[in-house]
């Protein structure tokens, strides 16, 4: 198998069962950005959940990115390190420029309801080959060091996924000569 | 030092043990039953279908977040747009109380820069952004004993359809919102909006006040005072009522 070059996807899912601090603090405070926030798109104080605020009000996907300014903080004190995402050796190593924030469910009175995600993109990475469930993969940007890369291996596992895949400028000039 | 220990052993309590407990155990763990109570929250017990099992972290503990505000939190709320500087300064005053300054309410504002473009997720909305000035020209601010909130941005730009304007939106110090409403910007020949031109596209095809369709119901109430040059920067002052 050729080298391809991809990106992975991780969505950290945020709810009422989350107990570290940095997904505490993204859970409240995101829920008190909702609560300002969807009162863009909610008349009369008609609906009382995300969903039916997205149902009915033209516009109201855009609380997604509203909603996202009360969790940028909070990522950029990640410093560009994907949490969560371990390689086999038990090290995070995943680093990540791009995010998405997402609203999943929430409930103007009720907190428990209240579900997000975070989607973090990773660095490019080369992916060389899979073992079993696992994914060896390289930093894109690393330089060989006397033909050497470093390599990780990463396990396939729920939420995590390949965001992206780059596509090689052309095959037919690859192969040539 | 309590409150660190206390959150220690919440971590060590909570997420560890059940990480060791369904990563060894896996001969006693279906793979659904470990996938639906994990639900990413804990994103370190993932296991696969063919139910084999992920690492533990195995590293030195880190970072530790601290409390921040909202991005939209800030006075200055240029984020590195280009444009004629332009200082915003909004009086709130409190209809209900023979218009005396209301203090410690919470004022957004937001606007689109030069091009006339606002911060927001690009095209299909499933696009992930760069995490770094996705909020440019959007700030918040709390009123001072003055009814007052000062900002510091760009002129804005202007698109098809609109008059330039500002978005403002008013809420109590407990975040119920007061107001919803738009700054409208004096026009004609002397004005800043003349002046500024519509920046690199010119004003032809401009919304004049009295062609957009939410000022042109009069615009009296929306009109701020705009003041100062191209060379040296606009001054925008604005006062509205809301009932607090």
């Amino acid at each position: 198998m050729p080298d391809r070059t991809i990106c992975l996807c991780y969505r950290k899912i945020i709810d009422a069962s989350s107990t570290r601090p940095w997904d505490k603090l993204v859970w409240d405070d995101s829920y008190v950005e909702f609560r300002l926030q969807a009162q863009n798109f909610n008349p009369e104080n008609r609906y009382r959940s995300f969903g039916e605020i997205l149902h009915y009000m033209p516009g109201a996907e855009r609380l997604h990115f509203l909603v996202s300014g009360a969790v940028t903080g909070y990522v950029q004190q990640l410093s560009e390190r994907m949490p969560d995402i371990l390689n086999n050796l038990g090290r995070h190593f995943l680093r990540f420029e791009r995010f998405q924030f997402e609203l999943i469910n929430s409930d103007l009175q009720d907190q428990s309801k209240h579900q997000v995600a975070v989607n973090f993109v990773s660095a490019p990475l080369h992916w060389h080959d899979t073992v079993g469930p696992f994914l060896l993969v390289s930093e894109a940007t690393a330089v060989p060091a006397a033909g050497e890369v470093l390599t990780h291996l990463v396990q396939l596992q729920p939420f995590l996924s390949i965001y992206s895949i780059q596509k090689p400028e052309s095959d037919a000039s690859a192969n040539a000569g | 030092m309590e409150r660190k220990h206390f959150l220690k052993s919440l971590l060590m309590g909570a997420a560890s043990a059940p990480v060791l407990l369904s990563a060894c155990g896996k001969d006693t763990v279906s793979p659904t039953s470990s996938t639906s109570s994990t639900s990413g929250t804990t994103g370190t017990t993932g296991t696969s279908g063919s139910g084999s099992c992920t690492v533990a972290p195995t590293e030195t503990e880190g970072p530790f977040p601290t409390k921040t505000p909202a991005s939209y939190v800030r006075s200055n709320i240029t984020d590195g747009k280009t444009g004629y500087a332009l200082t915003i300064t909004i009086t709130v005053n409190n209809a209900n109380a023979s218009c005396a300054a209301l203090a410690g309410a919470l004022v957004d504002i937001w606007h689109c820069d030069a091009e006339g473009n606002y911060s927001e997720y690009g095209g299909t909305g499933m696009q992930a952004t760069n995490y770094q000035a996705v909020h440019f020209l959007r700030g918040r601010q709390v009123t001072n004993a003055a009814g007052q909130v000062t900002f510091t941005s760009i002129f804005p730009g202007w698109y098809s359809g609109r008059a330039t304007h500002i978005h403002v939106h008013v809420y109590s110090a407990t975040g119920t919102s007061l107001k919803v409403t738009q700054i409208a910007f004096p026009e004609g020949s002397g004005t800043a909006v003349a002046a500024v031109n519509g920046y690199a596209k010119g004003l032809s095809g401009y919304t004049s006040n009295a062609s957009d369709n939410v000022f042109s119901d009069g615009v009296a109430l929306e009109l701020a005072t705009v003041t100062g040059s191209t060379t040296a920067g606009f001054q925008l002052s604005w006062a509205l009522a809301v009932p607090a």
